[in-house]
């Protein structure tokens, strides 16, 4: 028997989470906190350590009988593309504990266990290799952000925490019924593996791929079911923020990649115009929203839908290049993103104002704080040598490989990244320093450049030696592609 | 009837004679409880429910028909019947304190429970129309009196007459469908309905006299269009009588439901027609009109009239999943349910009723252990996994689209997204808002004692639904 590694990085939060329960100090529950998110991390690289990247094989599984009944069993698993996913959210949670040290200062406790709640179900859905299972991580985590986004968030968040309580429900519920006729379809069973190999007829699939779609449209968000996202961000604290945007918006794309695709890919390849279609609206139109924000918050979340486009619009190519770089976008977002807002909260706790025209001059004010701004700032813009961009040329070749007309629309939406990244740093960073005249503003300090520098490491690593990651998720993709297309016709 | 099959039929019927026994020795003995030791009405009543829930589990290895036929001891009894225990003795713990701080701590409340829960049990067993409607009257004319117990409350005595005068009304439309069917088949015992049938099938008063029986058990439900009485029943009766009134009550009506859905003459009469009409329009009205309520009862009323909707999706799938599933539903629904009912039950102190849920407002901020349980029953009342709750939704939607009727699933869970905005709203009371007063919950023992059992249902039943799943599933056969 050896040691169940999964059940373990994806349980410690969750004990983590309990143990705070009996604590009373604050100090301790902020210290307990990152032990336990540390450790997690920890173990996340050693799984990716001894993670075998020459097969798309599920690696390090786990199967136990649940509701033996009804087919269900727990069992975890990992491929490259979730590997990929588990390493990123075990990164974002120790970060996120940090990112609300000082900026949750009220029942710190009840924070601390809604944040590592959350964390381990997020750890859930992406080892999750039953589907049952996948449903129950995926919906109970409506419980810790609803109360992460309702009880610790801005003037708002009560409408903002229903709006995303009810648009996620909404949305998975129709999943739901969506599984459970996948469950009679495909024999009787969860087991996502099995209900892959499973050839589904045409008319099943097109229905089952618009019950998935719903559900995971709201997640992503696609355009028009993004305008949730914009009230939960800016409403959540910085914490909130990030894991929304680091790992929540992938859970839709993780979605899509592990089961419309494998599951449904005569219906993926059908409609994958009208996704390639979705995808464009949402980078175009995102943007174009980003542009016209004159709240920082805001300004990232919009620029997220315009991001998660660029995903979606990788994944629906259907080719080697444009899923490639979909799955390292996803990374990307969540790491460049991430830290995006987690530099809006820094500068939030400080002057309590996120509105750009309240900021100037913060360079001469606070220099660490806007060099690393920049650094994040053009990885999201994609500049070559930055994260982003690698993954956005793989995804406009393969866009351009799908679809030319969808391929411009999208080097568009980057266009227009490049107008409001570049004029929200103008705006905030350069020019006169009269912020200081109103805001007694520190530079960052040491906790808070711990948080930091790791986002900054990936944002390099990724834009200059990529090799690595796609290295984890290329069997994977591969494997996914002959899925989608069948063995004979791999482009 | 010889006295083999008499003493056969008593040994089939030892729980429900041990429980009508142990009500009239404390019906008598309890005039002679003095003020202040009220504590052993309590224990009598929980010892009563115990004795007979020994009896029952030792009867259930297998089907043993009695009384000619009217009556059967199986495990399908034997599973609700344990339903019926488990909201019995809970509402006899939740009762001892709120029963003082009311006025209301006589002997003659644990009697009636204890009556009415006879009632309960011999509509479970009841394999003729006439024993189900003398379980029925039993049940109801307890829950008659149980609601008016606050004697100097208005509210409680409209509650009450207004339920006598609606529920006699339905017991009519009920007597006259039995009447029907006897008139067409001979007889009223289902089985034998059940060979009238297959020479007839489509006797189109058959299908009226179903119509007037499934309209009379339809009332007892709570569902629409009978629902009207449950609103203001729920909010006027004593607030532990409600809570029993939602979960025992309700689960044997629908243990009858399911009795004469089994049979093939419902089967035959396509009347899962009406049936799923019921069940939209059911859920449908609880969910909406919760939408607007600011009295928590009255709230948890028409909550219950959606959930009453939710669990007659499972008899419209019927088959063994399909009963199997309404089984599990009605099960898990008593341990959440009960355990939100607690939970209100325990705000009533002094002068603080509770009721309403603004008076909520900050609760978490106080009391974060409560509220964390208060959290956990309103989120499985919501379905949301991990909770039990959502497992009871998740096996009715598996039976319906197992049936094909892949569209009623898609109803039914579009109108509990509805129907989750209500539960989350009470949970944002709690803890987004800012406490208006000090809260001092009325928390004896016998509460918490309750509260821990209705979480560990409520959670372990979501994390590890096998063993109860199997325990539903193979109740259903034998019925």
């Amino acid at each position: 028997m050896t040691l169940p590694l999964l059940s373990l990085i994806v349980f410690l939060p969750a004990a983590g989470a309990a143990v705070l329960m009996f604590l009373r100090n604050d100090d301790a529950v902020r210290w307990i906190a990152l032990g336990f998110t540390l450790l997690d991390f920890a173990l996340a690289v050693a799984m990716l350590v001894g993670f075998d990247t020459t097969t798309h094989e599920m690696q390090f599984t786990e199967t136990r009988p649940w509701v033996p009944a009804l087919g269900i069993t727990y069992a975890l698993g990992v491929d490259g593309i979730s590997a990929l996913f588990v390493f990123l959210s075990a990164l974002l949670g120790w970060i996120c504990v940090l990112a609300s040290w000082a900026a949750i200062d009220r029942k710190v406790k009840e924070f601390m266990v809604s944040l590592l709640s959350m964390q381990a179900l997020m750890l859930g859905v992406f080892c999750a290799l039953d589907l049952f299972l996948f449903y129950v991580f995926w919906e109970a985590m409506l419980i810790p952000m609803y109360l992460i986004i309702g009880v610790w968030g801005g003037e708002g968040r009560v409408y903002a925490a229903f709006k995303f309580f009810l648009y996620t429900l909404a949305g998975s519920l129709l999943f739901l019924v969506g599984v459970i006729v996948l469950y009679f379809q495909g024999g009787q069973t969860f087991d996502i593996l099995a209900l892959t190999a499973r050839d589904l007829p045409f008319h099943v699939q097109s229905w089952l791929f618009f019950a998935f779609l719903i559900a995971f449209a709201v997640k992503v968000p696609m355009v028009p079911v993004h305008t949730w996202l914009p009230d939960a961000h800016v409403q959540a604290p910085t914490a909130g923020s990030i894991i929304l945007a680091g790992v929540l918006l992938k859970m839709g794309a993780y979605g899509f990649l592990r089961f419309s695709l494998p599951m449904l890919p005569d219906a993926s390849l059908y409609y994958s115009t009208l996704m390639l279609a979705l995808s464009a609206l949402a980078i175009v139109y995102g943007g174009f929203l980003a542009l016209a924000q004159d709240d920082l918050k805001k300004l990232v979340a919009y620029s997220s839908i315009s991001h998660m486009g660029f995903v979606t619009l990788g994944i629906f190519a259907l080719n080697l290049r444009g899923l490639e770089g979909g799955i390292l976008q996803m990374f990307n977002h969540g790491v460049t993103t991430g830290a995006l807002f987690l530099f809006v909260g820094l500068i939030y706790e400080r002057t309590h104002t996120r509105s750009i025209a309240d900021y100037g001059g913060l360079m001469k004010v606070a220099p660490v704080y806007t060099a690393f701004l920049a650094l994040f700032t053009l990885s999201s813009m994609a500049l070559p040598g930055t994260n982003s961009f690698v993954g956005e040329l793989l995804v406009l070749t393969g866009g351009f490989a799908a679809s030319p007309a969808f391929g411009a629309a999208a080097v568009l939406g980057a266009l227009l990244g490049a107008a409001y990244l570049l004029g929200m740093y103008r705006k905030v960073a350069l020019g006169p320093a009269d912020a200081r005249a109103r805001f007694k503003i520190h530079d960052v300090n040491g906790r808070e450049l711990v948080a930091i520098l790791p986002l900054a490491v990936f944002v390099l690593w990724v834009g200059l030696y990529p090799k690595p990651f796609l290295g984890i998720i290329d069997a994977s993709v591969k494997h996914l592609l002959v899925q989608v297309h069948g063995n004979g016709s791999s482009p | 009837m010889t006295a083999a099959a008499l003493l056969q039929s008593v040994l089939a019927s030892l729980p429900e004679i041990l429980v009508v026994s142990g009500a009239c020795i404390l019906l008598i003995a309890g005039q002679f409880v003095r003020k202040g030791q009220e504590d052993l009405l309590v224990w009598a009543s929980v010892a009563v429910v115990l004795i007979a829930t020994l009896s029952t589990l030792m009867l259930a290895g297998e089907a043993r028909p009695a009384y000619a036929g009217m009556f059967v001891a199986d495990r399908f009894a034997a599973f609700f019947k344990c339903v019926f225990y488990l909201a019995t003795v809970l509402t006899f713990l939740l009762s001892r304190k709120y029963a003082d701080i009311e006025g209301i701590g006589s002997s003659e409340y644990y009697v009636l429970l204890l009556f009415a829960l006879t009632g309960m049990m011999i509509m479970a067993s009841a394999t003729d129309l006439l024993s189900i409607f003398v379980g029925l009257e039993l049940m109801v004319l307890c829950t008659y009196v149980l609601t008016g117990f606050l004697r100097r409350e208005r509210r409680s005595n409209e509650a009450a007459l207004k339920y006598v005068i609606l529920g006699a009304v339905s017991t009519g439309i009920f007597l006259y469908g039995v009447s029907l069917v006897y008139g067409l088949t001979g007889t009223t015992q289902l089985d034998g309905m059940a060979r009238a049938v297959t020479e007839d099938p489509l006797d189109p008063a058959l299908l009226l006299a179903v119509v007037f029986i499934v309209a009379g058990l339809v009332f007892k439900v709570g569902a629409v269009p009978f629902h009207m009485w449950v609103p203001d029943v729920y909010e006027g009766a004593p607030t532990t009588v409600t809570a029993f009134m939602s979960v025992g009550p309700k689960a044997a009506g629908f243990a009858v439901i399911l009795r004469v859905f089994l049979n093939p003459l419902v089967q035959a009469s396509d009347a899962w027609i009406i049936v799923a009409l019921i069940a939209v329009a059911t859920m449908a009205v609880g969910s909406f009109v919760a939408l607007v309520q600011d009295n928590f009862k009255r709230l948890l009323a028409y909550s219950s009239i959606a959930h009453a909707g939710f669990a007659i999706f499972g008899v419209v799938a019927g088959g063994a999943d399909g009963i199997a599933s309404v089984m599990l539903y009605l099960l898990i629904y008593a341990f959440m349910n009960l355990g939100i009912f607690a939970a209100v039950i325990m705000m009533r102190n002094g002068d603080f009723s509770g009721e309403v849920i603004d008076d909520y407002a900050g609760f978490g901020k106080s009391h974060s252990g409560l509220a964390l349980l208060m959290l956990i029953y309103l989120f499985s009342l919501a379905g949301i996994p991990p909770t039990a709750g959502f497992f009871a939704k998740f096996y009715v939607l598996t039976a319906l689209v197992e049936r094909g009727f892949v569209v009623l699933a898609v109803i039914a869970v579009l109108l509990s997204a509805v129907a989750a905005y209500f539960y989350i709203r009470v949970v944002m009371v709690i803890y987004m808002r800012e406490p208006q007063r000090v809260f001092e919950p009325a928390l004896t023992p016998l509460v918490r004692a309750t509260l821990a059992v209705t979480a560990l249902g409520t959670i372990g039943i979501g994390l590890f639904p096998a063993w109860f799943l199997g325990l539903a599933q193979q109740s259903v056969f034998g019925g």
